[in-house]
């Protein structure tokens, strides 16, 4: 109920005089948040953290941003592009490094992020190199085109509201917990008869799918992309969004991912070392709140409202 | 009818130190059959390879005549094998039910529904909370399994095993760190689980096996030098030689 009134009324602001640049933000904001909720099912729930979850939003962006380009327009159509393609590698590539855990996972990751990096500088004739992908057009769907602004952002979190009771409905499941299961103890997981590499298999699948998604998401609303989109330190903001807002709840993440926007957004009109700026934050509130922003909003939640925890 | 387990000749070095050297024994369905031997005998190293944690060099493993040697731990659970660990590893910041629910959900092929909710499989939060309640454990079962106290956690690990129903429920030293008042405890849930599997358990505690094992496999340095009763097992010359020998010394 509470999450169906704040959709509302998140869907409402464009018409209630919220000023287009705001919206501007608020669009990026959400698309990162489904970024940064994949990233919380293999870091939050499967306990495998990655310094490489560019590489599957990126991917996601040239291919559905090529095929809007060069075939059609439409979303869904583009939209499925750039699934089958992000999809695809994900099950090839997961099939290896699911093979590993902690930090060698982390770096097979990060190599992977740094091969498509790399692949999308050299491979011009179809990524442009450096400039990048430009003049993807506005999406359509079922032949009328979605406008910037409020249309795209309404768009948008239709999008964010599918992907997060999507990804409540799968970490509540009985595939879900035996995800936590891994993340708690793996050994144990395996003697109780998991397969614990199928499981983050699929983890790792339906990750890079979800990014994929948001990655899609991402080069209708900038009409392009560019081979910075799969660089490393863009999967480190992701870590960060996540992080920050407090992984393993899905929740934080997507507050983590709206505040990260913002206050990168603030900081950078003033200072020119933003990133040191937001650092001090990121700093004192997981020090201060280990479990993030959706540490700090549970816990005046509870205060709020002491009977109903 | 086949034995609950059968070991043939089973040897696994780490480096050039043979760990187990042709270890061969055989579990009588329906037995409590404890291995026992001084630390360093290799029990565990045989507990591992049978359980599919380790790959064993040579030899044969058969679950009721199946040969199930270097199965790993996901196959051998629908196959009738559970095991518990030595060190204490219950999932810590999930809620005793829920510890023993995703045991129950993983032997009904629950593990991969993605769309029915865990908690409304009731089958399996039934199956939890009555084997909790048989080992004395349910009125924790909604608090953290990190909160329970040490004995408590070393009987939740059964509890989790418990819930595969294995045909073979394999304890590795079940009694480790516990006071003398609790290891009786777990040597009579033992018992009263033995009534719905057999049971090889892994044990220092010399007076526990004793007084609950129907056979006794006794290691040392790699090799078995006595398998029979508890009785001939206490008058074996070999045993008290090799190991309550040992055990004596250390105790004076």
């Amino acid at each position: 109920m509470l999450f169906a009134a704040g959709a509302i009324a998140l869907a409402a602001l464009p018409y209630a005089g919220v000023p287009p640049f705001t919206i501007t933000l608020l669009t990026e904001a959400f698309i990162f948040a489904i970024w940064a909720m994949s990233l919380d099912l293999l870091v939050g729930y499967t306990g495998l953290v990655t310094f490489g979850h560019a590489a599957a939003f990126g991917l996601g962006s040239y291919a559905a941003g090529y095929f809007a380009r060069e075939v059609t327009a439409d979303f869904f159509a583009a939209l499925l592009v750039a699934e089958a393609i992000v999809v695809g590698l994900a099950v090839t590539i997961g099939f290896v490094v699911t093979r590993v855990s902690g930090v060698a996972f982390a770096i097979i990751s990060l190599a992977i992020a740094q091969v498509l990096f790399q692949i999308a500088i050299a491979w011009r004739p179809v990524t442009e190199g450096m400039d990048g992908l430009v003049g993807v057009p506005l999406p359509k769907i079922a032949g009328f085109t979605i406008d910037a602004g409020a249309e795209f952002y309404l768009l948008t979190i239709a999008t964010l509201v599918l992907v997060y009771l999507g990804l409540s409905r799968l970490v509540a499941s009985s595939f879900g917990r035996t995800l936590q299961a891994i993340r708690t103890n793996e050994e144990r997981a395996a003697a109780i008869g998991i397969n614990v590499r199928l499981h983050k298999w699929i983890a790792f699948t339906v990750s890079w799918g979800v990014a994929g998604i948001g990655g899609t998401l991402m080069v209708f609303m900038k009409a392009g992309t560019t081979p910075m989109s799969l660089h490393w330190s863009e999967s480190g903001n992701v870590l960060v969004m996540a992080i920050f807002g407090g992984v393993g709840t899905l929740f934080g993440p997507m507050i983590g991912a709206v505040a990260f926007v913002f206050l990168r957004d603030e900081f950078t009109t003033r200072f020119e070392a933003w990133q040191l700026a937001f650092g001090l934050v990121f700093v004192v509130v997981v020090l201060a709140f280990p479990s993030g922003l959706a540490g700090i909003f549970a816990r005046a939640w509870r205060a709020l409202w002491p009977t109903r925890s | 009818m086949a034995d609950a387990l059968v070991v043939e000749e089973l040897s696994k070095s780490f480096g050039a130190l043979r760990a187990v050297d042709g270890v061969g024994f055989a579990v009588k369905d329906g037995d409590v059959h404890s291995l026992i031997g001084p630390n360093g005998a290799g029990k565990t190293t045989v507990f591992n390879c049978i359980s599919g944690f380790l790959r064993p060099a040579e030899g044969r493993v058969l679950l009721r005549g199946e040969d199930v040697t270097a199965w790993p731990p996901h196959r051998l659970i629908p196959a009738g094998l559970a095991r518990t660990f030595q060190i204490t590893k219950v999932f810590g910041d999930l809620t005793v039910l829920e510890n023993v629910a995703l045991a129950a959900r993983s032997r009904l092929g629950q593990n991969l529904r993605m769309w029915r909710r865990a908690s409304k499989v009731t089958s399996a939060n039934v199956e939890a909370l009555e084997i909790l309640e048989m080992l004395g454990l349910a009125e924790n079962a909604s608090a953290n399994a990190d909160h329970l106290a040490h004995g408590d956690k070393r009987i939740l690990e059964i509890a989790i095993a418990l819930a595969l129903r294995p045909r073979l429920l394999m304890l590795d030293e079940p009694t480790a760190g516990m006071s003398a008042g609790e290891t009786e405890h777990i040597g009579k849930l033992v018992r009263r689980i033995a009534a719905r599997t057999s049971v090889l358990l892994v044990e220092h505690d010399m007076e526990m096996v004793l007084g609950i094992s129907d056979q006794v496999t006794v290691m040392t340095q790699g090799r078995v030098i006595a398998s029979g009763t508890p009785d001939a097992i206490s008058r074996d010359t070999n045993v008290q030689d090799a190991y309550l020998g040992a055990l004596d010394a250390r105790n004076l």
